[in-house]
């Protein structure tokens, strides 16, 4: 590669963290004209990140870009539109009360009046060119989703952009409208654009891609031709890594009695979900993202109602336990949203752990917190948070030790049934192993179901391990299953072995 | 070039906050004199006056304590409403119901002696107010009305309400035509605390501050309220009831605002009339943020913000300074409040361009 067509533009060992958080380490990554590059990757393994400091929307710690083999910084999304970088976002910026065309020209109008007739003219002739249908007199708020999505790259197109990078572009459209945004988007790379396609989406990325870049934790595991690929699986274990076993104590399943079952549920993503999970037992969920994890959760957690199917917990139908109001003392959520969900980040650690503990420590109307503090206080030194200090705001504890302090909360409840939905995304490789340990430790007394895109995590922790994909559960077969393990990359991509 | 990035604190100030706390009164207090040299007064002599007419005697420090109950328990109202993020700027009309229901029993029971009669209007009038929050709550939760509009709107409707019936059934046969009630018996009317003008509002006032600064430390409710009001998502996380609350802290907050139009109404003024109604419920919206919702120091800033009502008077009278003045001043102070808890919860740093 590289050599007979020049790089467009060239990232050399970029990195960027944000506080202990690497979003991106020494990643380099050559990108072509009239190529189409695909981002292939988890959520959070530094995508966008990476795309971000390209579009000037961030600025790289360490690392250089260089366009034509100049170097350049770009100091905002102006600086890098300017240099014709452009990025249409998952969200879009467009101003609803204008037509497409006022949207297009918005900020490069010239002289005093408007011309809306020129202005929808150039429209015109533009979405001609690349093939994207829309009428330039419309209403932004008369448009779908996939329209508004074309509007966003006219305006890229309008101010001259040679790079276009897509940021999951097939997340807001239709199946048609995918579809049509495809045969765009090869028309533009074959009118010499480069682009960048940022996706988790293993078909996507092999019907569209020329190349391929797979980023794992914030390193590009792997970069290939579209052409060297040979299936879909591969892509997957790529993506979701199987790399080393780390030192996890996990002792023989002794399962013991029922906590969860869940029986045909169905609703409109999930489709006859079946599974059980006793105690002393981890149930490993694993799959891509957005198959359906999400209303599952929803559901045994009693956030999101039982619409068809049964659900119970500890023997009792979902309706009637989560009627009671004790409800919350035997089964323990640890959400993938620490910050936004699992805690309050403008209180102090001992008001965080009152959060679901608060029945624990309250005595008619008072709540003693003296006594809170003081357990909080020993929590602290048991699980390794640091810094030690049960007043400081949650906000002030790293990733990893705000994980910690909700495990600590979560235990001291002595569940018997926890629900982990990625629990270590984001943390490094040694607050990794901590949460891994303090879940086994738990395993005795409880039944865990543990939701996961990281294959390896799922493989450490699981005694049994069920495949999600599309709503359904592919396959459900322990760890100690090697060819089971081998075809997982298959089933995660839909494929019946 | 320079260029500004605005980050979100890690660490909370404390001191530093205080700081900046007075430096927005000192700054809404300049432009205050800057808006007063335009209208061709002489500013540095206003604000003297000002000071002057407000802390300047004995006399005036009564006055300003006596402004500054209803101030208080309004805005000790609307704290615990903001605490959980719900915006109830309906303090003026709760404040009006809470004095129209004192004053319903005060008719009502002209001839009980004392210990009778102000117990009931002080229940009263906290019904009536908490019945003024409630309504709001229940919008808000069953029809998702938004509550800052919602008691907007019920500001007016008290007030209109109040001002039907001093016009109607309630006024004063031998007022010679003025809107009024009736003067209370002296069984209702709370007493003045030895031979000062200050009445027994201000223990009222120093009890219920104490009890929600200690409901909000102690209790389980207190501490539900403000882990709801911190992060809602949170909160429905972990199982808290978010609609009980919601209306539990409207109803308090309407309930002490009640408080305050019976204190008014009894002890001030000693009937109900349209005069009643003099912005203490907006004064206590300022109030509440300059404190930043804790009760002691929302003692201070009503104490403060009482003063700038009396100073104003003075003001008025000495340099003919329009009435409007003094809302102008509320409202700058509540400007640079906001402006400096922008500073106090972020940051500026200046960077180079790259």
């Amino acid at each position: 590669m590289g050599e007979n067509s020049p790089a467009f533009i060239r990232l050399e060992s970029i990195s960027k963290s944000f506080g202990t958080v690497h979003a991106n380490r020494d990643i380099s990554l050559d990108i072509h004209f009239g190529k189409i590059k695909a981002l292939l990757g988890e959520n959070g393994a530094g995508k966008s990140t990476l795309m971000g400091m390209l579009a000037g929307q961030l600025q790289p710690d360490k690392g250089s870009i260089c366009l034509h083999g100049k170097p350049v910084a770009f100091s905002s999304t102006k600086a890098a539109i300017k240099a014709g970088i452009g990025m249409v976002y998952q969200h879009f910026m467009l101003v609803e009360t204008m037509t497409v065309a006022e949207n297009v020209f918005l900020g490069q109008e010239e002289g005093f009046f408007l011309q809306p007739k020129k202005m929808e003219d150039l429209v015109k002739d533009l979405a001609e060119t690349y093939g994207l249908q829309i009428d330039p007199c419309a209403r932004i708020s008369d448009l779908s989703m996939g329209e508004k999505q074309r509007v966003e790259i006219l305006k890229l197109l309008q101010r001259r952009s040679q790079l276009l990078i897509f940021d999951e572009p097939t997340a807001v459209l239709t199946p048609q409208e995918a579809i049509q945004l495809f045969t765009s988007l090869k028309q533009m790379a074959r009118q010499g654009k480069a682009i960048v396609f940022i996706s988790h989406k293993l078909d996507e990325v092999l019907e569209i891609a020329d190349e391929i870049a797979v980023l794992r934790h914030g390193r590009v595991v792997d970069s290939l031709n579209r052409s060297d690929v040979n299936s879909k699986s591969e892509l997957a274990q790529l993506m979701i890594g199987r790399d080393i076993m780390h030192k996890i104590d996990k002792r023989p399943l002794e399962p013991k009695q029922m906590v969860l079952r869940v029986k045909d549920l169905c609703d409109n993503v999930l489709k006859h979900i079946n599974f059980e999970v006793r105690q002393g037992e981890v149930l490993g969920i694993v799959g891509v993202a957005g198959n359906g994890q999400k209303p599952l959760v929803e559901t045994v957690c009693g956030l999101k109602p039982v619409e068809q199917g049964d659900v119970s917990i500890f023997g009792e139908p979902w309706y009637r336990f989560f009627s009671r109001r004790s409800w919350s003392n035997a089964l323990c959520y640890i959400p993938e949203d620490r910050r936004g969900l699992a805690s309050c980040l403008n209180l102090d650690l001992v008001d965080n752990f009152l959060l679901t503990t608060r029945e624990g420590f309250s005595k008619g109307p008072w709540l003693n917190k003296r006594e809170a503090e003081k357990k909080v206080q020993g929590l602290i030194d048991a699980f390794g948070v640091q810094p030690k200090d049960a007043r400081i705001l949650a906000r002030q504890l790293s990733g990893g030790n705000l994980q910690k302090m909700v495990l600590a909360r979560e235990f001291y409840r002595r569940p018997r049934l926890i629900v982990a939905e990625q629990p270590t995304q984001g943390l490094d490789i040694a607050a990794t192993e901590d949460i891994w340990n303090l879940l086994l430790k738990a395993k005795d007394k409880a039944g865990i179901l543990l939701l996961t895109g990281d294959l390896t995590e799922a493989l450490s922790l699981s005694d049994r391990i069920a495949v999600m994909y599309e709503g359904r559960i592919m396959d459900t077969f322990y760890t100690h299953d090697t060819q089971k393990i081998n075809q997982i990359g298959l089933m995660m991509a839909g494929i019946v072995p | 070039m320079l260029r500004f990035k605005i980050r979100k604190r890690q660490e909370p100030l404390v001191w530093s906050s205080c700081l900046i706390l007075f430096g927005a009164l000192v700054l809404s207090i300049a432009l205050s004199a800057v808006m007063l040299a335009l209208q061709g007064k002489p500013p540095l002599d206003a604000m003297v006056l000002l000071f002057k007419g407000a802390f300047g005697s004995r006399w005036a420090v009564q006055d300003c304590l006596i402004k500054a109950v209803p101030i208080f328990l309004c805005s000790l109202g609307v704290a615990i409403a903001f605490r959980l993020q719900i915006w109830n700027i309906g303090a003026e009309g709760q404040y009006a119901l809470g004095a129209i229901g004192a004053t319903w029993v005060a008719l009502q029971l002209p001839d009980q002696p004392w210990f009778v009669v102000l117990p009931t209007m002080l229940a009263m009038s906290f019904i009536a107010g908490g019945f003024w929050g409630f309504i709001p709550a229940i919008l808000k939760l069953r029809m998702r009305a938004n509550e800052i509009i919602v008691t907007l709107m019920f500001n007016y409707l008290a007030i209109l309400f109040l001002d039907f019936l001093v016009y109607g059934p309630w006024k004063d046969p031998i007022s010679f035509g003025f809107p009024m009630t009736r003067e209370f018996s002296a069984s209702a009317i709370v007493g003045k605390i030895g031979n000062t003008e200050l009445n027994w509002g201000i223990l009222l006032c120093i009890l219920s501050g104490i009890a929600i600064g200690v409901f909000f430390r102690y209790t389980r409710i207190g501490y539900e309220l403000k882990a709801s009001g911190e992060n809602i998502r949170a909160a429905r996380y972990a199982g808290l009831p978010y609609d009980r609350l919601v209306i539990l802290a409207m109803v308090l907050s309407g309930a002490l605002a009640g408080w305050a139009g019976f204190l008014e109404a009894s002890a001030t003024i000693n009937r109900l009339q349209p005069s009643i109604i003099v912005g203490y419920g907006y004064t206590a919206i300022v109030v509440a943020w300059l404190a930043r919702l804790n009760p002691l120091y929302i003692g201070i800033a009503s104490f403060l913000l009482a003063g700038f009502r009396v100073g104003l008077e003075n003001l008025q009278l000495d340099l003919q300074v329009p009435a409007a003045f003094g809302g102008i001043m509320e409202g700058l102070i509540l400007l640079t409040v906001l402006m400096g808890s922008f500073f106090i919860d972020h940051r500026i740093e200046l960077r180079k361009k790259l």
